[in-house]
């Protein structure tokens, strides 16, 4: 399943050599979904920009804070904040994403593909193929923006490379769970409603300040909380440079997330097909 | 405040509509549907709460920068919570306003001859009631969470007043974007905007501890003397910024200014929503 | 009162480069139920919105209750009520807080606002239901309850936009009832509605507005005159088609009718029917049965617009909205909200 998403995004080639109808149909989806996602610049830009702002906003403010005792050695705050930043802004996008899906479950668009020979997983797969590119050019957007100011990656090309291939995992494995909320619930509302639980989960996280300052209840939370870990991945390939520790942890940790979310929303997706 | 509008009788009964009473008509409807939406509130609450326990956390390590001007998180966070709280509560009448006017409720009270001034003042005291609520339920939890006052029951009404001042601002905001715009575009443009302005100021850090673009901003946005009035009881008696007139008077005068012009906003919107 | 109660006088008003009412010249009398119709998006909606003060005119006047809507709206507000489309009524409260609210709006004393309030909640039959949400109301409830609100302050101009939009039959002719019952006391009406029957029904008078202008105007009885011959309907023997309708064809333009029977447009009128007659019996038609059908509303408005409105015939599938779909679709401006939302 994996495959096919990675497929999907690595552009239209193989999908059409593939023969298989179900290829086919989830790339047309996967092109709809994305399609949809552009054509809402209301819906876009507020996920690029916002997390450009923050990340400006907290290089002002914390740029001093840098020689705190426990702070990692870094040029600048913007390059310990730049993986706190891809994460923030594919956090948002995917929320965009799967509240498209609740949407489509809500006005029967959903339920037009159901009623027609279309692959099951294809749907889902379609579905997050657009979130899943987006947070790629995320990734890429926010490192070549905020790169001049300050926030440089050590692992050179192949690292931002691997950023890239690590934020769109992110986005999968975050779409994945918000698509799951969207099967379970079918209300765009409810999606939206667990935003602000991811927001809590962001900021419980070491994605602004490192695990190494915080204090008590605080380290003890950001050291269990799954989005510290996704979040120090990205930030191992911009401090430590391209090594095979850093990569790993950049990749390994959102594709095993990924294929976890994936499980839930594709078991969603089973359970909302029975009731039809 | 008891101007008469307009009278006209029915049988043997002069119909006085008074902006104060209408007013309070209006409060008392804000009210009665907080106590039966209750989720639609919790969002106030929710908000401060949250910010000042994960910027209290999360940024645990900043106050052992040198010169901050407290050694507790919380007693630095806890007045950022509770500006956010607010300014939210203030945008929030914006949002309920756009529901009223997408379902047509806000076409009654257009068409009813109360005066225009009641409509805005109506909603904004109930939000005063709501931030009220909201800042007593935070100072609770601050003080669970360790903050300290400085300098007694002054520093718990200075945070309110910049609480109550926030609001105002917010919801003349919220109102204007609201009667303009008529749909959920104007609750975008409501929410990006207060809170970009709130953070373009001291609300995270002092002054001292910023560098760069975002210092020039702070050092001149009238919101950082609302954070000074904010904060004016919970910073330590060394600090510069510690609990006196000239640290709270900036504060109070740029509540005043900025509530006067979002209020004008305001009402300037509504006459104008007719077009 | 001297001057008529709802005046306008070339009355504009365009969204950007819609022109939703493209000059409206409109008297209505003291006393009169006045029937305004039209399909959605003809501008009836934009035109009520600006005589009710809460949209401006873009050019032209109105006056009403003998105030201009414009400089004068606060007078204007204080002796209309307005029943709107959708009953739009806050949800959350309940029908006593909503008059009570209504009643502080309009300036009713305190000491004689729970009488006020519980006789109109008696007069449209929701005393029980005074202290239940809102949203637990049955639509036909919701109106009767917007009605009320409408009537706090004792208007002497009531505008009902769509008052039985998707009620039921039974909830439609209380509300008829209610409204006679009104117009008796001295009020004057103003019915929006896209039914012809409820105007035909109720108004003294009609307007009949489309695409932003009024096309027709008077007493429903004198429109359908207008449209000339009623139709006369013979049933005969089969065999004696021929003859029947060659001594029809003398009276009139032959009309279509059902299988086994003739109709024919009367030139002369009614008066006709004993000549017609004479000469089938002359011919030696035998009549099975004859009607004389007068024009409807239906007619005039067909006649009025060149084309018909959907379900002419009144009987809107219940719940539905009737015209909502009929292919005139309201401009979609941001201001012309009235009525925008249907209740499912």
């Amino acid at each position: 399943m994996i495959d096919v998403a990675l497929a999907q995004k690595s552009g239209g080639d193989l999908a059409e050599h593939s023969l298989s109808l179900s290829m086919r149909q989830t790339f047309a989806l996967a092109k709809r979904s994305t399609l949809e996602l552009f054509r809402q610049p209301a819906l876009v830009v507020p996920s690029m920009l916002f997390p450009l702002f923050f990340a400006m906003l907290g290089n002002s403010s914390f740029g001093r804070t840098t020689s705190l005792p426990g702070f990692p050695k870094v040029d600048s705050y913007l390059q310990f904040q730049l993986a706190g930043t891809i994460t923030q802004g594919v956090l948002f996008g995917s929320v965009t994403g799967a509240a498209a899906l609740a949407t489509d479950i809500q006005n029967g668009f959903f339920d037009r593909l159901l009623a027609a020979p279309t692959s099951r997983t294809g749907i889902l797969l379609g579905r997050l193929a657009g979130s899943t590119l987006f947070g790629a050019l995320q990734t890429a957007v926010f490192v070549f923006v905020l790169m001049p100011f300050g926030a440089s990656v050590s692992a050179g090309i192949p690292g931002v490379l691997a950023m890239i291939v690590s934020g769109a995992l992110i986005s999968l494995a975050v779409g994945a769970l918000m698509s799951s909320v969207a099967l379970k619930t079918g209300s765009a509302e409810a999606v939206q409603g667990t935003f602000p639980l991811l927001f809590i989960l962001l900021f419980f996280s070491s994605a602004f300040f490192p695990r190494e300052t915080m204090s008590g209840a605080y380290q003890t939370i950001a050291g269990l909380n799954p989005i510290s870990y996704l979040v120090e991945g990205l930030r191992a390939l911009s401090l430590e440079g391209f090594t095979a520790s850093a990569t790993a942890r950049a990749i390994l940790v959102p594709l095993a997330i990924a294929i976890v979310a994936l499980g839930i929303a594709n078991s969603q997706l089973r359970s909302r097909l029975r009731k039809h | 405040m008891q101007t008469i509008i307009s009278t006209r009788s029915i049988g043997d009964q002069d119909l006085h509509t008074t902006t104060m009473r209408s007013s309070f008509g209006l409060v008392k409807r804000s009210l009665i549907n907080t106590r039966r939406l209750p989720s639609a509130f919790l969002p106030s609450l929710a908000m401060p709460m949250f910010n000042m326990i994960a910027f209290s956390g999360t940024f645990f390590a900043i106050t052992k920068m040198p010169g901050f001007p407290t050694d507790r998180s919380v007693n630095w966070f806890m007045p950022l919570g509770l500006a956010m709280g607010s300014a939210f509560s203030g945008v929030a009448l914006g949002f309920s306003l756009i529901r009223d006017l997408e379902n047509g409720f806000y076409d009654r009270l257009r068409m009813s001859p109360t005066s225009r001034l009641s409509l805005v003042v109506g909603p904004v005291i109930a939000t005063w009631i709501r931030v009220t609520l909201v800042a007593a339920i935070v100072f609770v939890a601050a003080f669970l969470l360790g903050a300290r006052p400085t300098s007694g029951v002054l520093s718990y009404i200075c945070s309110l007043i910049a609480a109550l001042g926030i609001a105002t601002i917010g919801a003349g905001w919220g109102l204007g974007l609201a009667y303009r715009f008529q749909d959920m575009r104007g609750a975008a443009i409501m929410q990006l905007s207060i809170f970009v302005t709130m953070f373009l100021s001291t609300a995270q850090v002092p002054l001292d501890v910023m560098t760069g673009w975002l210092h020039t901003v702070a050092r001149v946005s009238p919101v950082t003397n609302i954070f000074r009035l904010a904060r004016a009881g919970w910073v330590n008696e060394s600090s510069p910024d510690y609990m006196s007139w000239s640290n709270v008077y900036g504060g109070l005068l740029a509540i005043v200014i900025l509530s006067a012009l979002s209020l004008t906003f305001a009402m300037r919107s509504l006459q104008q929503i007719d077009n | 009162m001297s001057e008529s109660p709802i005046i306008a006088i070339d009355l504009v008003r365009h969204f950007g480069d819609v022109q939703a009412v493209k000059g409206i010249n409109l008297e209505i009398k003291e006393g009169e139920i006045f029937g305004f119709l039209g399909p959605n998006g003809a501008g009836k909606s934009t035109a009520v919105r600006m005589l009710t003060t809460l949209l401006r005119p873009t050019s032209g006047t109105a006056r009403v209750a003998g105030y201009d809507v414009v400089n004068q709206a606060d007078m204007v507000r204080r002796n209309i009520g307005v029943a709107l489309q959708d009953a739009a009524i806050d949800p959350l409260m309940t029908g006593a807080e909503l008059l009570a609210l209504q009643a502080v709006l309009y300036g009713i004393p305190a000491t004689s606002l729970k009488k006020r309030s519980d006789e109109l909640l008696e007069r449209v039959g929701l005393t029980a239901a005074a202290r239940r949400r809102v949203s637990t109301y049955s639509g036909g409830m919701r109106r009767r309850l917007d009605l009320a609100l409408s009537l706090i302050h004792q208007p002497k101009v009531l505008f009902l936009d769509e008052p039985t939009t998707g009620l039921d039959p039974m909830s439609r002719l209380t509300l008829w009832e209610e409204v006679r019952r009104l117009n008796k006391d001295g009020t004057t009406v103003m019915l929006t509605t896209q039914y012809l029957e409820e105007a035909d029904q109720l108004a003294d008078r009609i307007a009949i507005i489309d695409h932003g202008r009024i096309v027709r105007e008077g007493k429903p009885a004198d429109l359908k005159a207008s449209i000339g011959a009623p139709t006369l309907i013979i049933k005969i023997h089969a065999d004696q088609n021929e003859r029947a309708k060659s001594v029809l064809s003398t009276f009139g333009e032959l009309r279509p009718g059902v299988e086994g029977e003739i109709g024919v447009g009367l030139q002369g009128g009614a008066t006709q029917v004993a000549d017609v007659v004479r000469k089938l019996d002359e011919a030696g038609v035998h009549l099975q049965h004859l009607e004389i059908n007068e024009p409807s509303l239906d007619d005039v408005f067909a006649e009025a617009t060149g084309y018909r409105l959907e379900g002419s015939d009144n009987a809107p599938p219940a719940g539905d909205n009737g015209l909502r779909d009929n292919g005139t679709v309201e401009p979609l401006t941001k201001k012309s909200r009235w009525g925008r939302k249907q209740r499912r």
